[in-house]
């Protein structure tokens, strides 16, 4: 029997990662109606930025916040220019075109940066301390606690402000809550930009924690797609719990000697199992 | 200039830094070396490599461009020019045996040079014997380049280089090494194959060893790390590509680990990016086995090598390992032509010149090469090993000999053709 531990506490900063991806996911689509494939990319995109930053000897500090600020604005430019030529569409063309906009932003990165091996490095990754075993980074505690911490961020913000309160009305009555004076583009930008960030925060900790490429950062927007299904596109506690869940899982997975070399099936598996929970009524009515 | 130039500019003066400026000091020579442009009919030569997909792999077959160039400018083969025609197969077995058709069929190709793709190999070994063409492959990556008749690789292959990465270790640290773990994406004929040397090498020497593959797509390189440490090894190969190496390589910093085990790994991270990549923390603490002598070894046909690439190809082609490979996959054609009745060609008498190779001696390989008859081609399975120091990677001066048992079929084919020591 392997010893689980120390899966344990890696799985932990992976599915913070997911979480606050996930929470992006939630909160667009709850106020913009769009489920964002694009997440990922964006998120890659500030990572690449923060790279280059580096790179051309920019300080490190204010290379994240440069990254994680592209990312807003990039999403933000989504949101005000493409999104309202679409928001008649069905959701299904909606999402699409965010995928789209993936596969653009991916080969805009793989054009200008390729796949050359590198890095980003955090001053934060030199100081660590002990858990059951495991060397964990300063990185990889920020990361968990960041996922905690944008999370009741989100959930008080959508609670107590106004914009928050728009957002919410959005969710239940677009049309509705344009007629009573709600500004559906401005609330839109607000949720566009906040998916941006998270987006932008969720890449460059994931480049460090794990691999600074286009490809592999954009598509971990799967497992946090999967979390925001969990979460049925409206929870963010279970949105949270679906990140946490597919990401610790995942890392538990690892030393299961026939499963562990495909456990990125995880966030599939635990989509497909949430979809048929979620519909089993449905079913029962349709026998 | 835009950011991707200046990119392409430092990666390329890094890489002729590694080279070690040499590349003005000689002369391209090529075949004959008349100096005059050939005219004749051409020879059609093709060359199946991949450059759309997840990364572009044409190294090879840029370099033997490069070469075929420098032959037509120095009266080609005996007067003839050669044709070379490069398909991208876009890591796409489906465009993979287009291509190939295209080229054997409508182009009628007399043979393929300088290949490098992972999906070639499978994909059109059904092609390749039927119409009896031979492949001299730059860079054959999965199982299949190695257990064909009609495919003979200038490289290793990731197998023989894993096996002889865990051998240098061993041999540099006598009597402390006895377990093995061995980590491969796990892509099918070549992950697991990959390892399998390393680990039947060091069972055979009474150690044990343990294969780890994992899903490229995976993000988390920290329970890779934790599964091959608690397996408590002593040395850990990481048998991947350069780009899903380094996160292993952060993983392992991250855990304090190169202190505690030594790490070495296969040709897929020989590149002069790879040590900025992973840090200074891995300095002088990782070697990284070589399927060919080192691009600044300073040897006539390294210098060649150098000046066609220089003289006849593009400054943004890579000069790296697998750019070697295919100008030796490509100078060998050319000299195997060179020896025939430049009107006597066609595929079924350069197919037969081909195989009829038993010997062709480069500085640039540890042995002589060779095709041969045999129903299986790795000619090449001896070769050094570099080591991480200042943020470059440094040959050692001795060639290792991989003592992988599967290739003991090949040890017994070289003793009929009077290769084998």
């Amino acid at each position: 029997m392997p010893d689980f531990t120390p899966f344990l506490v890696s799985g932990l900063a992976t599915a913070a990662t997911y979480v606050l991806s996930g929470v992006g996911i939630v909160v667009l689509y709850r106020a913009a109606g769009v489920v964002n494939f694009a997440q990922g990319a964006v998120g890659a995109l500030a990572a690449f930025i923060s790279w280059s930053i580096v790179e051309h000897g920019g300080p490190p500090g204010w290379s994240w916040v440069a990254g994680v600020v592209a990312a807003a604005l990039v999403s933000l430019f989504y949101g005000r220019v493409i999104a309202p030529r679409l928001a008649y569409s069905d959701p299904i063309m909606r999402a699409v075109a965010t995928l789209s906009f993936a596969l653009i932003l991916l080969g805009f990165m793989g054009y200008v940066w390729g796949e050359a091996p590198r890095r980003l490095r955090l001053p934060t990754d030199t100081m660590s301390f002990e858990l059951l075993g495991v060397r964990i980074t300063m990185t990889r505690a920020i990361a968990f606690g960041l996922g905690v911490l944008a999370t009741s961020a989100v959930m008080l913000f959508l609670a107590y402000s106004r914009v928050g309160l728009q957002m919410r009305a959005l969710a239940s009555n677009r049309d509705l809550s344009a007629m009573l004076g709600v500004r559906v583009l401005r609330v839109d930008s607000w949720a566009w930009v906040i998916s941006g960030l998270l987006a932008g925060v969720s890449g460059v900790l994931l480049a460090d924690l794990q691999r600074l490429s286009g490809q592999a950062l954009t598509f971990a927007v799967i497992p946090a797609i999967a979390a925001a299904v969990l979460g049925r596109f409206v929870s963010l506690p279970a949105t949270v719990a679906g990140g946490v869940t597919i990401g610790v899982c995942e890392a538990l997975l690892t030393p299961i000697p026939v499963i562990g070399p495909f456990r990125t099936a995880i966030p599939f598996l635990f989509a497909v199992g949430a979809m048929l929970w979620m519909q089993r009524r449905m079913t029962f009515v349709y026998r | 200039m835009t950011l991707r130039n200046t990119i392409l500019g430092i990666v390329t003066a890094a890489l002729f830094g590694c080279a070690g400026g040499v590349a003005h000091a000689a002369d391209a020579k090529c075949g004959a070396t008349t100096g005059k442009a050939a005219t004749g009919e051409p020879i059609v030569i093709g060359g199946i490599v991949s450059v759309t997909g997840p990364d572009n792999f044409s190294s090879s077959g840029l370099a033997a461009t490069a070469y075929f160039k420098c032959l037509n400018a120095n009266g080609g083969v005996n007067g003839r020019p050669i044709k070379y025609q490069m398909e991208d197969d876009g890591w796409n077995p489906e465009q993979s045996s287009q291509v190939a058709a295209k080229l054997i069929r409508d182009q009628k190709a007399v043979a393929l040079v300088g290949n490098m793709s992972f999906v070639d190999c499978g994909a059109n070994q059904g092609i390749y014997e039927k119409e009896d063409i031979m492949v001299i492959a730059g860079v054959g990556v999965p199982r299949d380049c190695f257990f064909q008749k009609n495919y003979a690789p200038t490289n290793a292959g990731p197998r023989v280089s894993n096996t002889k990465a865990v051998m240098d270790v061993a041999q540099t640290y006598p009597g402390k090494i006895k377990r093995v773990v061995c980590i491969a994406p796990n892509i099918p004929n070549l992950g697991e194959w990959s390892c399998s040397g390393a680990v039947a090498w060091i069972k055979k020497q009474g150690g044990d060893g343990k294969i780890i593959t994992f899903d490229p797509g995976s993000l988390d390189a920290t329970s890779v790390v934790l599964e091959a440490m608690a397996f408590k090894p002593d040395v850990i190969s990481v048998g991947t590509p350069k780009g899903l190496a380094v996160p292993i390589f952060a993983a392992a910093e991250e855990q304090g680990l190169a202190d505690k085990v030594h790490f070495t790994g296969p040709a897929s991270l020989y590149n002069p990016d790879f040590p900025r990549a992973i840090g200074k923390y891995w300095d002088g603490k990782v070697t990284v086995d070589m399927e060919l002598k080192a691009a600044d070894a300073g040897t006539p046909d390294m210098l060649n090598w150098l000046a066609v690439m220089d003289k006849y190809g593009q400054a943004s082609d890579p000069r790296d390992t697998f750019s070697q490979a295919g100008y030796l996959a490509a100078r060998v054609t050319a000299e195997t032509l060179l020896k025939m009745d430049a009107t006597k060609i066609d595929r079924k008498s350069v197919t037969a010149a081909l195989r009829n190779i038993k010997r062709f001696e480069s500085d640039m390989w540890c042995s002589p090469w060779y095709v041969g008859d045999g129903p299986r081609h790795n000619a090449n399975h001896a070769g050094p090993v570099s080591f991480v120091k200042d943020g470059k990677l440094v040959a050692k001066p001795v060639c290792i000999e991989s003592e992988d048992p599967e290739l003991d079929d090949v040890h017994a084919y070289e003793k009929t053709i009077g290769i084998a020591k």
